[in-house]
């Protein structure tokens, strides 16, 4: 709580910054500023992309069919769902994490990141296994008599929201408990030497000081959904697409990479402004 | 009848973490508007007993009772206490004003009585104008001050101040303690304060307990234990001493001889009516300050030994000499400035009278060696 001085030497930000920067521009900016033109270009079945004419027709259809404009509305709606469900069971086990003095602490955590050591596609059979109409859970609600016919939880939204909050859950975790463990405990003990119960420690001090750890855990699994694609692929099938199987389709079945590019750029478009609106949220509500 | 009331008890306090123990049954009662301090090295217990009157440690057993009720198992937020952490533990997301209002809107009162406290307390800690500041952007004094507000604004039956000055630098310090004090004063709340710096217990409280290993050593008026130490533990915490081992070669009742060395045969004016017998080995112990240094042999002072003086160092407003007996014994001595200054080889005697020295209780110095 000392103020801080300014006599730190002037950090050589440039050269800290350049390793990272220079990966990120030539793997990320370069091949995504590629697909701008291409997106404006027109694909044509049987002849290809014409060359040199150029127009936002890939944009108008995107934006005005029924068809495209559900899948993405469904991908925004499903980044939004998994992101708070993600959220709301990570940060009880964070907050344990992050203040037990257990001696089976790392343990815990190493079963939290656990999933991560599997594969995906694994990951993601298995989950075929359980949530099919003939699967574990299906079978063995019908076994115990709650239900007559079996639930429906795959090619759906429900079953993407099972297996997407699942395989990020790990990520929240792991980002929220660093966040978590930044505010000394000091800090909640004195709220409840002025009067303060646990909920209202909690609501009032613990929350708003992690509200930079959940931002950025929401951005972050908000992000990592909007561009799954493994896991919406098999759980939703060929029909129930999400942003990312539609560009896929576009690009390695239809071949048509203009409108591929053209919904590649929606998609970032829509996605980063929420993502960053999440890190906004967080600043006047832990500074109100 | 609430005046008799003890504003805090503990009663047989005993804490163990895993294998150590912390806090080895302490008993310690303060009365309304008092200020006591808790003083001792760092891993002492200090802070532990003050963690569980706060509610913030549970005790394995024991008592503590807060205006004479029995809160040992009560919550921490239910205790109505004031606590200030080294830290200051400033809510970081809060303006200075809603750090200090917090404990008022927990308690659910009106806005503008809120408002008003707040301000009013604002002023008394002279942080008048600054309620808008963040935490982050005031001065370490300023930050300090604001915990204090925040915890004695609710009107707290008990001011629990762990080590609250020993972020601040040296001169700040100082400062703060005078200030602290009178603001406890004019507040009139009872106070409990943990520290490791004897000098702010000394300044501050009206009675100092000295803890050691979980346990107290002795309590009293800060001139009890700095002129009357019960233990070596208290002798050697509190000032600067000098301790001698020696045996009793006779006891007067009033008067006590001791032989530390073949040259040196110390007389010491007795506290206690106990009767020492003769050959029994003693500590005894006789404050720097106490020492005179003279060039000549001083023929009627109670004890008078020549010695040599092993080093000299100014400090100031007075001046530390390491001085050598005959029989190769170090003894230090702490002489106002304006004296002579004499040289390292220099030969000179060292005296005291017999008020200056004391014997102490047998366990302090047995256990220390």
């Amino acid at each position: 709580m000392k103020p801080l001085q300014a006599s730190r030497r002037k950090t050589p930000a440039v050269g800290l910054l350049a390793p990272a920067s220079l990966l990120y521009a030539g793997a990320f900016c370069v091949p995504v500023l590629l697909l701008l033109p291409a997106s404006l270009q027109l694909y044509v079945p049987n002849q290809g992309i014409r060359p040199h004419a150029y127009s936002l027709e890939n944009y108008y259809r995107l934006l005005s069919d029924a068809y495209y404009l559900e899948i993405f509305g469904r991908t925004l709606l499903l980044g939004l769902v998994v992101t708070a469900i993600t959220i709301l069971l990570a940060y009880p086990i964070a907050l344990y994490l992050a203040r037990t003095r257990a001696r089976y602490r790392n343990w815990l955590v190493l079963l939290v990141i656990y999933p991560m050591m599997l594969n995906l596609v694994v990951r993601t059979f298995g989950f075929i296994a359980l949530l099919a109409n003939h699967g574990l859970v299906n079978d063995a609600l019908i076994g115990i008599g709650i239900i007559d016919s079996p639930l429906k939880l795959m090619y759906n939204f429900r079953g993407l929201l099972i297996g997407l909050t699942q395989i990020y859950f790990p990520f929240a975790v792991l980002v929220l408990i660093p966040a978590i463990q930044s505010v000394p405990t000091e800090m909640e003990e004195a709220s409840r030497t002025l009067g303060g119960g646990w909920f209202t420690t909690f609501c009032r001090v613990t929350l708003p000081l992690t509200a930079n750890g959940i931002a950025t855990a929401a951005a972050l699994i908000f992000l990592l959904t909007e561009s799954a694609l493994v896991a919406p692929r098999l759980l939703g099938g060929p029909t129930y697409k999400v942003a990312a199987t539609l560009i896929y389709d576009q690009f390695l079945v239809l071949l048509n990479w203009p409108l591929g590019s053209a919904a590649t750029w929606i998609l970032l478009f829509t996605a980063l402004p929420i993502a960053s609106f999440f890190g906004l949220a967080a600043r006047q509500w832990s500074a109100r | 009848m609430e005046g008799t009331v003890e504003a805090l008890a503990l009663r047989k306090l005993r804490k163990s973490f895993s294998s150590s123990v912390a806090v080895d049954g302490m008993d310690l009662t303060l009365s309304r508007g008092e200020f006591v301090s808790l003083l001792g090295p760092s891993g002492c217990g200090k802070s532990t007993v003050l963690r569980m009157i706060a509610g913030l440690l549970q005790p394995d057993s024991g008592e503590v009772l807060i205006e004479g009720k029995n809160v040992t198992a009560l919550a921490v937020h239910k205790r109505n206490i004031g606590f200030v952490f080294q830290s200051y533990a400033l809510f970081p997301h809060l303006s200075v004003f809603e750090n200090v209002a917090f404990g008022l809107r927990r308690r659910r009162l009106a806005e503008a009585d809120v408002q008003s406290r707040v301000t009013n307390v604002l002023e008394t800690v002279r942080l008048h104008g600054l309620g808008d500041r963040r935490p982050s952007q005031l001065s370490g004094g300023q930050q300090q001050r604001v915990a204090l507000a925040r915890a004695v604004v609710t009107q707290p039956s008990l001011l629990l101040l762990d080590e609250p000055l020993s972020n601040l630098d040296a001169l700040l310090r100082e400062e703060m303690r005078l200030e602290l004090k009178r603001l406890q004063h004019q507040l009139g709340i009872t106070t409990l304060f943990v520290t490791h710096d004897q000098a702010e217990a000394l300044a501050m409280s009206d009675r100092i307990a000295v803890v050691n290993g979980g346990r107290l050593e002795q309590i009293g008026t800060p001139e009890e234990i700095y002129a009357e130490p019960a233990t070596q533990f208290v002798a050697r915490f509190i000032g600067r001493s000098n301790f001698l081992t020696g045996h009793i070669e006779g006891d007067s009742g009033c008067r006590a001889v001791v032989r530390c060395a073949k040259d040196v045969r110390v007389v010491i004016e007795k506290r206690s009516a106990h009767v020492l017998t003769p050959g029994s080995v003693v500590r005894i112990a006789i404050r720097q300050e106490r020492v005179q240094l003279t060039r000549a042999f001083v023929a009627d002072t109670d004890n008078c030994f020549p010695v040599t003086v092993a080093l000299r160092a100014y400090g100031g407003s007075v001046q530390h000499y390491i001085l050598r007996l005959q029989s190769g014994a170090e003894i230090g001595a702490e002489v106002r400035a304006a004296e002579p200054a004499l040289r390292p080889g220099d030969v000179a005697y060292a005296g005291w009278t017999a008020r200056d020295g004391r014997i102490l209780s047998g366990e302090g110095w047995s256990r220390e060696g």
